[in-house]
This record gives C-alpha cells, sequence and structure tokens, in this order.
C-alpha cells in the first residue's frame, strides 16, 4: 500500500496545514510518512509545494518523482498543471477553482492559460479528476483562508482512503482555537459540496 | 520516555544537538539552515541567538567549547565562506568542549545566489570530518554522535545537510534530554590557543602554526580509524561488474531508483569524510566500474580517484565530472539515465507519462503587497533614469527590484558587497552617480564595513539603507536593528543616524510610504560630494499586520480608467502585484482584493489617474 500526495498552490493558500493533517492522519494509522517542501518564497508569492510519501514499507525520497503520485490537490490551476506531470495517470485529483495570476501575467508579460483549457488537459491526462468550487465557498463561509479546509472535506469524499471523521478530528485538533469552530464547518461544508 | 514525531530535518537536527547536551546555539539566518537554530529556543541553561553574522556565531561557539561546553553554530554554505579565516585556525588548535558545525549546501541554489560544495572547503581545505546525512533520522544521529567524536579527537566536526535533508520531514524518535549538563571551566593553555607567529623552544624554534599543522595532520590517522568503523558507511550486495556509490542524499536517490532498475547493483553507501578506504577497497573487488552520485561536485569521486592511483586500483571511476551533471541537484532522473549509460544491458522500466502541451507560467517571486521596499525603490528608479545611475544590489527581500520588470539593481553578489562594489564604480572614475541599496540585516551583518570604509575614504557613494527592523527575507528573524532578542529579551536597537555621525557622513531618514520625500532626498545626496546614506526606515509590512500594528494608514485606491492611458508606469517602475494590465483594453486595473491600501501607486501615476 502507499499514498504519495502533492500538494501545489501559492504562499498563503495553507498548504502546510494541509499536509500536516494528512501526515498525522497517516501516522495514527501506524504507516510510514516521509515528506518535503518548497518554502523558500511562501511568503512572497512564491509556489508552494508539498510532497507528502505514505507507505507501508520503507520510503526513501521525500520527492515524489514522475507519474508517482497517487493524489494531486491544486490549490489553484496553474500550480496543479505545474505539477502534472508527476501524478499517475491512474490515481487522482482535486483542484480549486481558481485562478491566481503571476506578476508577469498581471504586468501583461506572460499569459495565464485557460482554465478550461487546463481541465480539458488535466482530465485527458487523469479521468479520475475534480474540480471544486472551494475558495468560492470558503469566501460565503466567511474567509477565503478556509480554503484548505474545504479542500480537505472534499478529499475525505473523494478518496475512501481518508476517513471523514478521523481527518475531522485532525483538521480541529490542528486549528488554533479561534478558528477551530470556522474550520470544522469548512471542513464539513466540503465534504457536502462534493457529495451533492 | 521515547516519542516519534513527524518533523522537518531542520528539527531533528536540533533536537539532536539538545539531546547531546549542547549549551551554547548561534547562527545566522539562511535557508535552508533557519529553523535548526529556532528550534534550540525554549530549553533551560540552553543559550540560542541569532548573531549579526556567521563569523561571530561561529567564534562565540568557539569561545564557549574552549569552556569545555558544547556548542552549536548553524549557517548556510555562504556563512561557512564566511567563517574560513576562522576555521582555518581553530582546525589547528583544535577545541575542548563538543563543537559541530552546521554548514548547510543548497544544491541546484532553490534559495541561494550560489550552490558550491562546503565539503570542499570544510575537508579539503581545513583537514576536518564531516558527515554527510541522507535523511533527517541519519542526521540526528549523526550530530549526537558527531558531539563525542569532537572532544575525543578535540576537532570541530562538521554535518552537511543538504536542503532536500533540512526541509524534508520525517518521523523522528526524540530522546530523553539531559538533566544536567556539566558546569563550565577554563584553564589557560597557551601554547594551544595562542595563535602565533611564535617560536617554539621544544622544536628548535620552530614556528608555532608549523606544529599546530602537524599537530592536525597527525590527527588524520585516528580519524581515519573512525571512519573505518563507522555505521554511517556500508556495503549492499549485488549483481554485475558496475557498481554504484551514493554519498548522502546521493544514496537516498539510488534506493528510490531501485525499484526502476532490472536488479540490484552493488552498492556502497557512504556518509563520512575522511572516506573509509578498507570499505571502498572491498566493494570494488570484481568491479570494472563505479558511478559516483554525490551533491554537488565531483569531491568524493577525486577522493576516490585518488586512492586508486596510490594503490593501483584499476577501476573505472565515473562521476559528477562530466558522466553525471557537473552542475544542479542530483534527482532520480539523472539517476536512472546514469545507470542507463554506464550499464546499458540493466533495464530500465519507468512508466513514461505524456505531459500536457500548455504554456505553464513561471512564479516569480517579488515584495509583498504594502511592502515599503516598493516605495523607495520607486523613487530610486526614477532618480537613477534622470541621472544616468547605477545601483549595486545586496541580498534581501529588495533584490526582487533587480528582477524584470523593475531592472533597477545591476549587481548581485553576497552579503554586503553592495556598498563596496560600487564605492569601486566610483573610483573606476566612471562619472555616473553610484548607489548602493542595502538591507538593515546584510548591513549588520558586515555592509557597515564598506560603509565606514567610503566613509574613511570619502568615496563619492551614495548608500540606501532599507531599514525594515528585521530579517525579513528568511522569516522575521531579530538583528541588532530590531530591539529584541531570539529569545525574546528587549536590547537597545542600532541607532544609524548616530551611527552615521561618529563616521561623519551626512544621512537623510525617510518614510519609504512617501515617495516625493525619498526623491527629494536622493536628488540632495547625488548633489552632494563624498559619501552620503539614506536611511529609508519603516518596519516591514508583513510582519506589522500579523502583530496588529499599522506602517500605514489604509485607503481606499481608484483607478481612472478614463485618465490611464496604458503606459504601464505602475507596472514597470513599481510592480505592485494588485495592479494589472488588460492588454485588450490597454488599461491598467487595482484588484481591489488584493491591494491593502498603501496608496502608494497613487504617487507613481504621472497622470493622475489613480486616486
Amino acid at each position: 500500500m502507499k499514498m504519495d500526495v502533492i500538494i501545489a498552490g501559492v504562499g498563503g493558500q495553507g498548504n502546510i496545514f494541509a499536509s500536516i493533517v494528512i501526515s498525522q492522519y497517516a501516522m495514527n494509522k501506524k504507516l510510514n510518512v516521509l515528506g518535503a517542501e518548497t518554502i523558500g518564497a511562501a511568503q512572497r508569492g512564491g509556489s508552494v509545494v508539498s510532497h507528502i510519501r505514505i507507505a507501508e514499507g520503507p520510503i526513501y525520497s521525500p520527492l515524489i518523482s514522475r507519474g508517482q503520485a497517487d493524489l494531486l490537490i491544486g490549490m489553484e490551476y496553474v500550480e496543479m498543471l505545474r505539477h502534472l506531470r508527476l501524478l499517475n495517470p491512474q490515481g487522482a485529483y482535486l483542484v480549486n477553482a481558481i485562478k491566481i495570476p503571476t506578476v508577469q501575467n498581471n504586468m501583461g508579460l506572460d499569459e495565464y492559460p485557460e482554465p478550461a483549457e487546463i481541465l480539458k488537459a488535466a482530465k485527458k491526462y487523469c479521468p479520475n479528476g475534480h474540480v471544486i468550487e472551494a475558495s468560492t465557498l470558503a469566501k460565503k463561509l466567511g474567509n477565503v483562508q478556509m480554503t484548505n479546509v474545504v479542500m480537505l472535506g472534499a478529499l475525505a469524499q473523494v478518496l475512501p482512503f481518508f476517513d471523514y471523521e478521523e481527518m475531522k478530528w485532525l483538521v480541529a485538533s490542528n486549528s488554533p482555537t479561534r478558528f477551530k469552530e470556522a474550520n470544522l464547518k469548512g471542513y464539513e461544508e466540503g465534504y457536502k459540496m462534493v457529495k451533492s | 520516555m521515547k516519542e516519534k514525531r513527524y518533523v522537518m530535518g531542520d528539527t531533528a537536527i536540533a533536537r539532536g544537538a539538545l539531546e547531546a547536551g549542547v549549551r551554547v546555539v548561534a547562527g545566522y539566518p539562511g535557508t535552508p539552515a533557519t529553523e535548526i537554530v529556532e528550534e534550540c529556543l525554549g530549553h533551560p541553561g540552553v543559550h540560542v541567538e541569532w548573531a549579526n553574522n556567521e563569523k561571530v556565531a561561529f567564534e562565540i561557539c568557539v569561545g564557549a567549547s574552549l569552556c569545555h561546553v558544547r556548542s552549536l553554530p548553524v549557517m548556510k554554505h555562504n556563512g561557512t565562506n564566511y567563517v574560513t579565516d576562522f576555521l582555518m585556525h581553530v582546525n589547528f588548535t583544535g577545541i575542548r568542549g563538543g563543537l559541530v558545525l552546521i554548514s548547510a549546501d543548497d544544491p541546484g541554489a532553490l534559495s541561494s545566489q550560489n550552490e558550491e560544495d562546503t565539503r570542499i572547503l570544510v575537508h579539503q581545505y581545513a583537514h576536518l570530518p564531516m558527515f554527510d546525512p541522507s535523511s533527517p533520522q541519519e542526521a540526528k544521529a549523526m550530530i549526537k554522535e558527531a558531539y563525542d567524536l569532537s572532544e575525543k579527537t578535540e576537532l570541530v566536526w562538521c554535518l552537511r545537510p543538504v536542503t532536500r535533508v533540512c526541509h524534508a520531514r520525517g518521523i523522528i524518535e526524540f530522546d530523553d534530554l539531559p538533566q544536567e549538563l556539566p558546569a563550565a571551566h577554563y584553564e589557560p593553555d597557551r601554547k594551544r590557543f595562542i595563535m602565533s607567529a611564535v617560536e617554539v623552544p621544544e622544536f628548535g624554534g620552530l614556528k608555532r602554526p608549523q606544529l599546530r599543522h602537524r599537530w592536525l595532520n597527525e590527527k588524520q590517522e585516528m580519524l581515519q580509524g573512525i571512519m573505518e568503523e563507522s555505521s554511517y558507511n556500508w556495503i549492499e550486495k549485488g549483481e554485475g561488474k558496475v557498481g554504484l556509490i551514493g554519498c548522502g542524499m546521493g544514496y537516498t536517490l539510488i534506493k528510490e531508483a531501485e525499484q526502476y532498475i532490472g536488479r540490484k547493483l552493488p552498492l556502497l553507501k557512504l556518509g563520512t569524510l575522511p572516506l573509509p578506504k578498507k570499505k571502498i577497497r572491498e566493494f570494488v573487488k570484481g568491479l570494472e566500474k563505479i558511478v559516483i552520485f554525490e551533491e554537488t561536485e565531483p569531491f568524493v569521486e577525486g577522493l576516490i580517484k585518488k586512492i586508486f592511483h596510490e594503490e593501483k586500483i584499476e577501476v573505472e571511476v565515473l562521476g559528477r565530472s562530466g558522466f553525471v551533471p557537473s552542475d544542479g541537484e542530483l534527482t532520480l532522473q539523472m539517476i536512472l539515465e546514469t545507470v542507463r549509460k554506464a550499464a546499458p544491458e540493466v533495464k530500465i522500466a519507468q512508466p513514461e507519462v505524456p505531459v500536457p502541451q500548455i504554456h505553464i507560467p513561471i512564479r516569480t517571486r517579488t515584495q509583498c503587497v504594502g511592502c515599503n521596499y516598493r516605495g523607495i525603490l520607486n523613487a530610486l528608479k526614477q532618480t537613477v533614469r534622470k541621472h544616468k545611475g547605477i545601483v549595486a544590489g545586496d541580498i534581501g527581500c529588495h533584490d526582487a527590484g533587480s528582477f524584470s520588470p523593475m531592472e533597477l539593481q545591476s549587481t548581485i553578489y553576497c552579503m554586503g558587497s553592495s556598498v563596496p562594489m560600487a564605492s569601486g564604480m566610483v573610483l573606476s572614475g566612471v562619472n555616473r552617480p553610484i548607489f548602493a541599496f542595502i538591507g538593515d540585516s546584510t548591513f549588520y551583518h558586515n555592509g557597515i564595513l564598506g560603509l565606514i570604509n567610503a566613509a574613511n575614504n570619502k568615496i563619492n557613494v551614495n548608500v540606501i539603507l532599507g531599514e525594515n527592523s528585521v530579517t525579513a527575507m528568511t522569516g522575521f528573524q531579530p538583528h541588532p536593528g530590531t530591539g529584541r532578542t531570539l529569545a525574546g529579551e528587549e536590547t537597545q536597537p542600532i541607532n544609524v543616524p548616530k551611527l552615521a555621525e561618529s563616521m561623519g557622513i551626512s544621512y537623510r531618514v525617510v518614510n519609504p510610504y512617501d515617495i516625493q520625500q525619498c526623491r527629494q532626498a536622493l536628488e540632495a545626496a547625488v548633489k552632494e560630494e563624498g559619501p552620503s546614506l539614506i536611511v529609508s526606515s519603516m518596519p516591514c509590512y508583513l510582519l506589522s499586520t500579523r502583530r496588529g500594528q499599522k506602517v500605514f494608514e489604509p485607503k481606499e485606491v481608484r483607478l481612472n480608467p478614463e485618465i490611464c492611458n496604458g503606459c504601464m508606469i505602475c507596472i514597470n517602475d513599481f510592480g505592485c502585484p494588485a495592479i494589472s494590465f488588460d492588454k485588450k483594453q490597454k488599461k491598467v486595473s487595482i484588484d481591489p482584493m488584493t491591494c491593502v491600501g498603501c496608496g502608494l501607486c497613487v504617487d507613481v501615476c504621472k497622470r493622475g489617474a489613480i486616486s
């Protein structure tokens, strides 16, 4: 059994929180976990990628190689696209339906591809894909910062490996007290959203 | 009680040092090593500090060590370069309390201004022993053992974790921390600790440094013996005449690659310097060819070639001198391609994946929305354009001013080099106004020396100090201008105007959120002969916001599309991520979700389209 997970997003989207919840979930199942983060420019609008490797047996490299990821969580379209080559076409992906242009895009010096084009290519690459309106829901619930917990809720719905109740407990225990209630709400709504 | 935790490699390293009874920890922030220092905080009896540079940190640690206390100097490779002068003395004297230098390397320059291999500096140049960890777990075991070995051999030991060890996360076993730490004491030993060209009568008047050099050379045999027995080097049996050697992360990647390689190739895992010669000899028996995977230089490769030459071993040695790419970070792909070349008969089965052919925009970092650097950089851009000036840059968040589209700073090298380089440009006679832009943490690191020199030699350089009161780039570490220590104790922040006064140079303090004021100060500085200093002073916006402090009164910023003519000055000379350009409309717009209302762009727009 193995579960290699990539969480790809932009600084400030809460990747690290999501990666910690997933890693702890695996640890509680007595599985091996190894991970890596690129957090160098996280605070300045750079890409942030977490690799989480979960397996029964030994794990060597903290980085997931080409075509090996079982799950790709894209917190934004282009970051999902950037890491698509790491995904096993038999795996699954979740993508937050939001566009975060790069500085160069904003300046008109570079093009941000059309989301529809990205989704078409992703679907062709890996049929098991889910587009989640996570930021929209998070904003509706009062805070766009909750995008990550909405995505975790959706994840629990999409992949049976992740147990809803256990993940919920980890979302709660990892949340600062003042955000706990809101985060749980976001998680629950994310779970329901995919179902309906 | 043993507890298992899922933590970063840096945390594992810090924990290892704490379990070994470290008492003094000092470093200077630098990715990927920064967290090692921070993770040592909060243990009674353990002093943890940010020093103003790595050399100071290292010297502090050696001072503690001479009082029989275990200490931990922490830095990235650039810092180790800076420490070299001291390192080339302490290798001759040796130390007392265990001292393990952390010299973190960043292959691929993921967060660095250069990529390099400090094994050459520490081992080849300073002849000191090193451990090269292959994982966070191994790094923790290595550092604990290195403290004992450091005391046993009386030498500085070095742990060299690469980024993929520092910033990997794994399940780490936490052991108990020592209950009591041994008390410090000091006995003079001038024959050892006075590194001076003094004659030693017992050796016919030979100079002391030569004798200390001899002492270090004589240690090598002992180190060789330790490494022969080390549990960080081992052989894994395999089939065929081609063997692989993996050093540190190189080993980890070979293990990852094994699932794709048709058969198990003989494998030697190396984690120590000096190398275990006997183990290497044993490994290569019956082999025709070996391929070495190491980060980053062909260093072990050279050492093995030397051993083979001396011992007349006829095995072909391949590695990063060209057979494996000689630059960048090792990757799984590199290993597979190299094995395919070295042993064409071995089957390699890696799944091919189709890659969608869509353009993927690159995400270049920039200053945060609301960052005060953008104000002073814009003012400087205008000044430089008007006077055909040149800007020498330095390390820090402001370096993004050198990227497209701003392209302001013309040079960026290492910590503190902006002011002396700008001085040299002045002295060249190029006859254009010359500026140096430096942040405050870098200024206290060693940039201040360049300013003292410019003052003393009356060099007509215009220095701009971006004073945001924190080391922002690496995650808000305090420095001598912050007013508090790492442990949270209040201190006296350095008063830069007083410093300038004492140097006899003119200075102007400006608010970077006031571009007009910055422009005026820059104009005055250009007109003035001799060195000048502009202190662009305002706390880091991001940190202040997190603490609930305001650095400006937020305004509602609007753009009038009737007035905007799409000149793009707000993009090319300012580059705020909240401003975007619509190619079809040929007009800019401001994203209200991203804008924080600093209002700087109001001054930037020459047509008055932003209000």
